[in-house]
């Protein structure tokens, strides 16, 4: 028998009773994880892809070398798409088509408060995050009371939210980026540093690690090691089951808008010290920053009818997002190149629903 | 002797009353009574509203969003939705207006072509949604990308300059009016008096209905919920394309690399304000048509009001909100009472 065959074979039981067939056994254990884990399979594609990108810059066809210092420094547009994932992850796992499409209104949105604040009105630096945060808590707070205490469903709540704030924030800087001194010294925020005392580590953008990783990190424990994480797993599976068990439904839902809100401030701030000025439009030009964080999301395993998803997973995917732009940015140069992302992001996303819907069907799992 | 038929007939049956919902739904009558009180509002306070060069204008920018949103009230109806549709904007557009540019296309050669290219488009929804056993937003969110891709690959990263002016009939200039009124308002009035007809009257429509409502027993009734679910998404694209046309029409004589960019979003919007509801199973055509001349109203009156064109938004976004609880809380009394 082909490997081939044994892979497609794979899904029909417990792979255990095979004890003639080692060999087949472990090739069915690796394709089942491979379907079943998400971050197994992402892991393996990541791995792919930097293997292909490494031939192809052994071979020259690439237009700049595609290298750990090159991978590094693409990690800087990771910041903010992972962060606004996770918060999707949140969002999303706590079920009844929770989803929110307000983050991007909400970046820009509080990321003009925190221009006016730390640059305009001279705040400190320590007050202005924190009230910036209060206020991103503030817009996601509005979006879960109306959808976890009045019922409105998300996508819509949401759509709302995303016109409303969207347009505070355009008319609340008079359609001009906010933008001084302090601000423009804020950018050595984002600016790339070596790690002290792991100098063989090329230099990474420090957001990654003064944004990203804390997040990532809290945003893990709240939802695997905290009595709130687990509810928001409960009532994203079944609500109704939950409300039995005595968990405070609406109080949950609302808490998961509150952190996504949280989360989006602190995705502007960061922005606002990548791009050394408070832009109106930081999260909404273009397409916005909600689809490709909700694509990340789903790609990373999220099931967008509820209860599942891990951190782990939504982290993998948008590190495969990344190096897979920056992959293309250098495969094939010009406008080409820059408009190619569109076309994976789209494919994957659609590929990873429909491999998740599949995945679910047979195996009962992502 | 009297001919007694040796079987007695059977009682004459009364056909059972053809149930079908009222013509016109509470949220709709309040929604002419927000227009009208917002009309009277805007034509006491800037003087310019209430005439016709500024209907006019309003009334021809109303027919895209409720044209599609025709489209989009079918498949919200059946508890989908389509993300897609700016970017397939986008795509039908920018080819329309290079074969229009470079072949010199008639303009009964672009509106079958731009008919087509929609119904293509929106094949490819509808394919992978009904067949894909995915969420409809997961699916769009992913063509909204592709078609994107499409569009930008095919403007080739410049603008497309030098529009003729073959679809005049459907802009704003005097060529795009019969007896006064902006033919591409017509014409999406037509179509939503046909698309009320069809979701009131036929099976097919009210199959939508019966999909939106429970799925699952839509399919044991006997409703091939797939294809008529493909139908939705077919028909919305096809919309797409006629309601590119009148986008073109309506701009400068050179398209920029944006168009269509969040159109999707003031369609949907239209959709809810004029009642229908995102869950499904519920709607109406005539409440969509409503709904996106609040929204044109709601941005030309700020601009003449003086206010910042940008809280235009603000408002749509209020109002979405506003319409949405007033359907939840006619949902809980209709509740009440069964």
């Amino acid at each position: 028998m082909t490997q081939t065959t044994v892979k497609k074979k794979a899904p029909q039981k417990e792979p255990t009773s095979e004890r003639g067939h080692a060999l087949l056994g472990a090739f069915q254990r690796f394709g089942m994880t491979l379907l079943t884990q998400r971050p197994a399979l992402l892991g393996l594609v990541t791995v792919v892809l930097l293997l292909v990108m490494s031939i192809m810059d052994a071979q020259g066809t690439l237009s700049g070398p595609y290298d750990v210092k090159y991978l590094a420094s693409s990690t800087i547009s990771l910041v903010g798409l992972a962060m606004l994932a996770l918060a999707q992850l949140i969002v999303i796992v706590s079920g009844r088509g929770g989803i929110d499409l307000s983050v991007g209104s909400m970046v820009s949105l509080s990321g003009i408060f925190f221009g006016f604040s730390y640059g305009v009105w001279g705040w400190s630096l320590f007050a202005a995050i924190v009230a910036t945060m209060l206020i991103g808590a503030v817009l996601g707070g509005i979006n879960g009371v109306l959808i976890a205490y009045a019922g409105f469903p998300p996508l819509i709540m949401t759509l709302a939210t995303y016109y409303a704030y969207r347009s505070l924030a355009l008319v609340f800087s008079g359609q001009k980026p906010v933008n001084s001194e302090r601000i423009q010294e804020f950018y050595g925020a984002a600016k790339a540093v070596p790690i002290p005392g792991l100098s063989f580590i090329p230099p990474i953008p420090l957001g990654v690690i003064t944004f990203l990783i804390p997040t990532a990190i809290i945003v893990w424990i709240v939802m695997n090691k905290t009595v709130y994480g687990r509810k928001l797993y409960a009532i994203g599976t079944n609500d109704v089951a939950a409300l039995w068990t005595g968990i405070n439904v609406k109080a949950t839902r609302m808490g998961a808008f509150v952190l996504s809100g949280l989360i989006s401030s602190l995705v502007a701030i960061y922005t606002v010290a990548q791009f050394a000025s408070a832009r109106p439009d930081a999260g909404t030009s273009g397409s916005g920053m909600a689809l490709p964080a909700i694509t990340i999301a789903v790609l990373g395993g999220v099931a967008i009818t509820g209860g599942i998803g891990r951190v782990g997973g939504v982290l993998i995917a948008a590190l495969l997002i990344v190096w897979l732009n920056a992959g293309i940015l250098l495969a094939i140069p010009g406008n080409i190149g820059a408009q190619t992302p569109l076309l994976a992001l789209g494919l994957v996303l659609i590929g990873a629903s429909l491999l998740n819907a599949a995945t679910k069907k047979r195996f009962g799992g992502i | 002797m009297s001919e007694k038929p040796l079987t007695t007939p059977a009682p004459e049956m009364e056909k059972p009353a053809r149930i079908l919902p009222p013509l016109v739904s509470g949220q709709e009558w309040a929604l002419v009574g927000v227009l009208l009180v917002l009309w009277i509002l805007l034509g006491f306070f800037t003087p310019a509203f209430l005439t016709a060069s500024s209907v006019r204008p309003l009334l021809g920018s109303v027919a895209p969003i409720a044209l599609i949103g025709v489209g989009m009230t079918f498949i919200i109806i059946t508890a989908g939705i389509d993300i897609s549709v700016g970017a397939g904007i986008m795509v039908t557009a920018v080819i329309s207006a290079r074969l229009m540019v470079e072949v010199d296309l008639p303009l009964w050669g672009v509106i079958p072509t731009a008919i087509v290219l929609g119904l293509i488009l929106g094949l490819i929804n509808g394919l992978l949604v009904a067949y894909g056993g995915v969420h409809a937003i997961i699916i769009t969110f992913g063509t909204l990308n592709l078609f994107q891709y499409l569009g930008l690959r095919i403007f080739g990263s410049q603008t497309v300059n030098g529009i003729p002016g073959t679809l005049d009939i459907f802009g704003n200039g005097a060529g795009g009016r019969v007896f006064g009124i902006p033919v591409s308002f017509t014409i999406a009035v037509v179509v939503m008096i046909a698309g009320w007809w069809f979701l009131r009257n036929t099976a097919w429509g009210r199959s939508f209905y019966a999909i939106g409502g429970n799925q699952n027993a839509a399919r044991l009734a006997g409703i091939p919920v797939q294809t008529r679910v493909l139908s939705a998404y077919v028909v919305t694209g096809g919309l797409v394309g006629l309601g590119a046309l009148m986008v073109v029409a309506q701009g400068t004589n050179s398209l920029m690399q944006n168009v269509g960019q969040g159109r999707e979003l003031a369609v949907i919007a239209a959709v809810v304000i004029g009642g229908t509801t995102i869950m499904g199973g519920r709607g109406s055509v005539f409440g969509t048509l409503l709904g996106a001349i609040l929204v044109q109203t709601v941005v030309t009156g700020v601009t003449q009001l003086g206010w910042p064109s940008n809280l235009a938004n603000f408002f749509v976004g209020l109002f979405i909100i506003i319409s949405v609880g007033a359907d939840m809380l006619r949902a809980r009394a209709r509740k009440k009472s069964l």
